[in-house]
């Protein structure tokens, strides 16, 4: 009884409410990810699963990995992929928050409306967009054919050389209303006052962006990169949905590839191997964002 | 009612000293004023005091008891926070009786407690209303009525007043006097304002970096402050202080700025010795000969609310502040005779700024 | 007048990115041999709902029961284990506290892709994959309580703290002025976090295909992929599917939608 008085007024109960979930995520994520690491030093098969005692191999899944012929397609593509979701996301997603930022009624209303895209599991966007794609009556290709872009019909989903391109494209869809939101948020952070300051100084509309907003939205941009850099490393469904990796693996990127050999191939030592990589980028990132927002804090 | 004792209280964040071996007795059903610069850890001692920041060493005894280790409910305190933190999800009527049901008390005893409070602070109409739907100084009175419901042992204020218009503080500044009054409960009442310190206390604690300066009554604080820091934080405007020199017969101090002006101190000092002189602005009259010392300055500017001026003059180059009544005939540039008695020159030391 | 022009303006572009939603209803609207007509019908002439066709080939009854069973499941875990945790980390000012922030949110980055080959594996060697569910519903907590805690607690921090000192001055243990005074008041954030937990984990994908053998027990997303297959051809069905399975969350969000996006963004960057 005393015990349990004592515990009720003192620090005890802040260790009560932390400990079961720091705990919780000790054994279900950060125990996998140490896990994971020992295991792309182990031979992992089919038949060795189930044993915790694995011949261990050093570097030589990582050598073998590297040998693979697909491995630097891979990268490409993974470089590719990253690097054009974030390019697009990040300009659609600032033009139309900048836009959204303009005073119209429903302004605010509207930019809402852009996160269902966001609410939506991105499997089944991977599936719209699949048949959005299709090639010969997919939506698509009729309207840019209507627009006379095109000659014939553009096989999205089956073409080796544009495959990669329909999962960057429905990735830039999902990712545009994160982009939008947190960069309206930033946008919103500077006062008015700065604005008519420099408009008072001589500055016109182009000037105004270059010296004002971009430099004060420095911050918000970093963390919306890094966000978006983790995110699209995350991204997985879709390439299931829309191509799994092909045409003979001409869209695949390192998330799914490492599935796949765990999953299909049951080369599960392998398929660490790539995790680990990945990890330690996807945590480079996460530093960059911490740091960047932190400064947001700061400032 | 019951006596705070602190004894050697220290407090500390890390490596930040907060509260600096403080010493304070709290007489049963006195009031007692913290006062002193922002920052100076008065909110930390109070919350010390309510249990809310555990200190680092020392004792704290309410009633004779050490308290140390007790969580806020069993202390028996009652507290008034500045942001008034009413509970936004209760009436002001569980706001008010919320600490009452905590403790269980029968239906019918809470209904007359609140009741009689409600009565007391003006708040019988309000009883339904949410805390949104009060207007500021409404709020003030739920918050002080959510204190006062259960009668505790103390009372414990944190800056009560400071969201207050001007009219409204001076208006509750003395019905709060008069609640203390009635109730006799031992209170302690934080501010950074020195006049309501100055005009609610029965007594005054002056703190500065987590150490305390002064203990005393009002009063005491004003005639015989024990330091620099202390004489120029009590009054308004703040006193004068000017650097001097012990003349050689250790009876007057020469400006040291001045051009060999002396004034007489009212006890002899060593010769020779650096001093501040302290001279409090409503203590001097401009053209008074009548009075026993004199200064000559000019006058810089003049600033007048009608009842009250503000002169500012210059001593040589040091600048003095003179307050007088209604509308003196001065005007920048003249040079003007200063008056003042002997017994209200002060003398510090210039190394420790103790009172001589 | 030209607030009415950007409001046309944003109105189009509002359209143009929901398209591809329109798309989706559109095409579960036709049946199943207008699809393959040129030029496609942007407006279905003949709206005709195949709903029962749908759930008896493609048994969505049974998919999307498996997906609520391991949301809720996913959100009962996240909500009684990280409230606590959000509510410590928003208040305390203990040196750990930034320490086990930043594990959190480094831990909130790993992609479940990444992480679905040593859960597999461990899982297997406990035996969990016995309960494949159960499994799922592990795995996808630990990856939405980082997210939960980090929202959560910007919820927590909004509430001032002179509240909780009031009822501990009033008499409140520790306890009591949790449950009394912070629960209640951020109640609205925490429902809302809540509700971003339950439809992410509605719509989880890689763990359900990675840890459920069964397909008597595999979710929505699964269900799905599984009929896409390499060489879909009843889009109609599959475009039924989806709407059935995703309009629940769209009704949902539209409810919510401005509180979604204030709680989306006190999280992501402060
Ligand atoms: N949690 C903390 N960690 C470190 N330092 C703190 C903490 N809380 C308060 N302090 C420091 O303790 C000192 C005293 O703070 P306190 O709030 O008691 O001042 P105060 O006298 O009430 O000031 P004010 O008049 O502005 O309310 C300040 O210098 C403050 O910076
Ligand atoms: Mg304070």
């Amino acid at each position: 009884m005393r015990f349990l008085k004592a515990w009720r007024d003192s620090d005890a109960f802040n260790l009560v409410l932390v400990v079961p979930a720091v705990g919780y995520l000790l054994a279900f994520s950060a125990f996998p990810l140490i896990y994971n690491v020992v295991m792309s030093f182990q031979q992992v098969d089919m038949f060795d699963v189930g044993t915790l005692i694995r011949p261990l191999r050093g570097f030589g899944n990582y050598v073998d990995v590297f040998a693979r012929s697909e491995a630097g397609t891979v990268l490409w593509n993974t470089v590719l992929f990253v690097v054009m979701s974030i390019v697009f996301q990040l300009s659609i997603g600032f033009a139309l928050a900048l836009f959204f930022q303009l005073d119209f009624p429903g302004a605010k209303w509207l930019r809402g409306l852009f996160l269902a895209g966001w609410v939506m599991p991105a499997l089944v966007v991977g599936a719209i967009w699949r048949w959005i794609f299709a090639g010969d009556f997919g939506v698509l290709n009729y309207a840019l054919r209507s627009l006379h872009l095109i000659g014939g019909p553009v096989f999205w989903t089956s073409d080796p050389s544009i495959a990669l391109w329909s999962i960057i494209i429905a990735n830039v869809w999902l990712g545009i209303p994160f982009n939008m939101i947190l960069l309206s948020v930033g946008l919103a952070g500077i006062p008015d006052d700065v604005y008519e300051a420099a408009a008072l100084d001589g500055a016109g509309m182009i000037e105004r962006f270059r010296s004002i907003t971009l430099p004060l939205m420095a911050p918000t941009l970093g963390a919306v990169i890094s966000l978006g850099v983790i995110f699209t490393l995350q991204q997985f469904d879709l390439v299931a949905a829309l191509t799994q990796g092909g045409p003979a693996g001409a869209s695949n990127i390192a998330q799914y590839w490492s599935w796949q050999m765990s999953f299909e191939t049951y080369e599960i030592s392998d398929g660490a191997v790539v995790a680990t990589l990945m990890m330690t980028v996807v945590a480079a990132v996460a530093l960059i964002y911490v740091r960047a927002i932190r400064h947001e804090q700061r400032a | 009612m019951y006596q705070i004792e602190l004894d050697h209280l220290c407090k500390a964040y890390g490596r930040v000293q907060v509260l600096n071996d403080i010493t304070i007795n709290v007489e049963t059903g006195s009031f007692v004023a913290l006062v002193g610069p922002s920052g100076c850890g008065k909110s930390t001692l109070l919350r010390s005091i309510a249990g809310l920041d555990k200190i680092t060493s020392g004792t704290i005894r309410i009633g004779g008891e050490v308290v140390n280790d007790r969580p806020p409910r069993e202390r028996d305190i009652a507290m008034v926070f500045q942001s008034y933190a009413l509970y936004p999800h209760m009436s002001v009527e569980r706001n008010m009786t919320y600490s009452l049901r905590l403790r269980h008390r029968p239906k019918a005893e809470i209904r007359e407690c609140l009741e009689a409070t409600a009565q007391t602070l003006g708040l019988a109409g309000l009883l339904g209303r949410m805390p949104r739907d009060l207007s500021g100084g409404q709020r003030q009175r739920v918050a002080m009525g959510r204190a006062i419901v259960r009668k505790p042992r103390v009372f414990l204020f944190d800056e009560p007043l400071s969201n207050l218009d001007a009219a409204l503080r001076v208006q509750m500044r003395s019905e709060i006097r008069r609640l203390h009054k009635r109730l006799e409960a031992t209170s302690v009442y934080v501010t950074h304002d020195q006049i309501e310190a100055m005009t609610m206390a029965d007594t005054v604690v002056v703190l500065r970096s987590g150490s305390v300066e002064q203990i005393g009554a009002p009063r005491d604080l004003y005639c015989h402050p024990a330091n620099r820091f202390v004489a120029g934080f009590i009054g308004s405007p703040a006193m004068n202080f000017l650097k001097a020199k012990v003349t050689a017969d250790g009876l007057s101090a020469a400006l040291e700025l001045a051009d060999g002006q002396t004034l007489t101190l009212p006890e002899p000092q060593r010769p020779g010795r650096p001093i501040w002189l302290g001279l409090r602005p409503e203590h001097m009259e401009i053209g008074d000969e009548t009075r026993q010392q004199h200064l000559q300055a000019r006058v810089e500017s003049v600033e007048s609310t009608g009842s009250m001026s503000f002169i500012e003059t210059k001593v040589a180059a040091v600048p003095l502040v003179v307050t007088q009544s209604g509308m003196p005939r001065v005007q920048e540039g003249m040079t003007v005779t200063i008056g003042i008695n002997t017994n209200d020159i002060y003398a510090f030391d210039m190394e420790n700024e103790v009172a001589l | 007048m030209k607030r009415y022009l950007f409001l046309v303006v944003a109105l189009l572009l509002a359209a143009l990115y929901l398209f591809p939603l329109y798309w989706m209803y559109a095409t579960a609207l036709r049946p199943g041999g207008d699809l393959f007509r040129y030029p496609p019908e942007i407006w279905p002439s003949h709206p005709h709902f195949e709903i029962t066709r749908v759930f008896l080939t493609y048994a969505v009854g049974r998919y999307v029961w498996n997906s609520l069973v391991v949301a809720s499941g996913t959100t009962l875990i996240t909500m009684v284990l990280g409230t606590g945790a959000a509510y410590v980390l928003a208040r305390s000012r203990h040196p750990m506290v930034s320490v086990t922030l930043f594990v959190i949110l480094v831990l909130q980055v790993l992609p479940p892709s990444l992480m679905v080959t040593p859960i597999f594996v461990a899982f297997n060697q406990l035996g969990l994959l016995e309960w494949p569910r159960l499994a799922v519903v592990l795995a996808t907590s630990a990856k939405t309580l980082p997210f939960y805690i980090i929202l959560c607690r910007a919820t927590f921090a909004q509430v001032p703290g002179e509240l909780e000192q009031a009822a501990l001055v009033d008499g409140n243990s520790r306890v009591g002025a949790f449950f009394h005074i912070m629960l209640p008041l951020a109640r609205n954030g925490i429902l809302v976090v809540s509700t971003l937990v339950f439809l992410q984990s509605f719509g989880e994908y890689v763990y359900s295909r990675s840890l459920i053998a069964s397909t008597d027990l595999q979710t929505a997303t699964v269900g799905l992929s599984t009929f896409l297959g390499a060489n879909a051809q009843d889009w109609a069905g599959l475009m039924t599917y989806a709407s059935i399975y995703v309009t629940p969350i769209l009704v949902i969000f539209i409810l919510l939608q401005r509180h979604i996006v204030s709680g989306l963004t006190a999280g992501a960057l402060k």
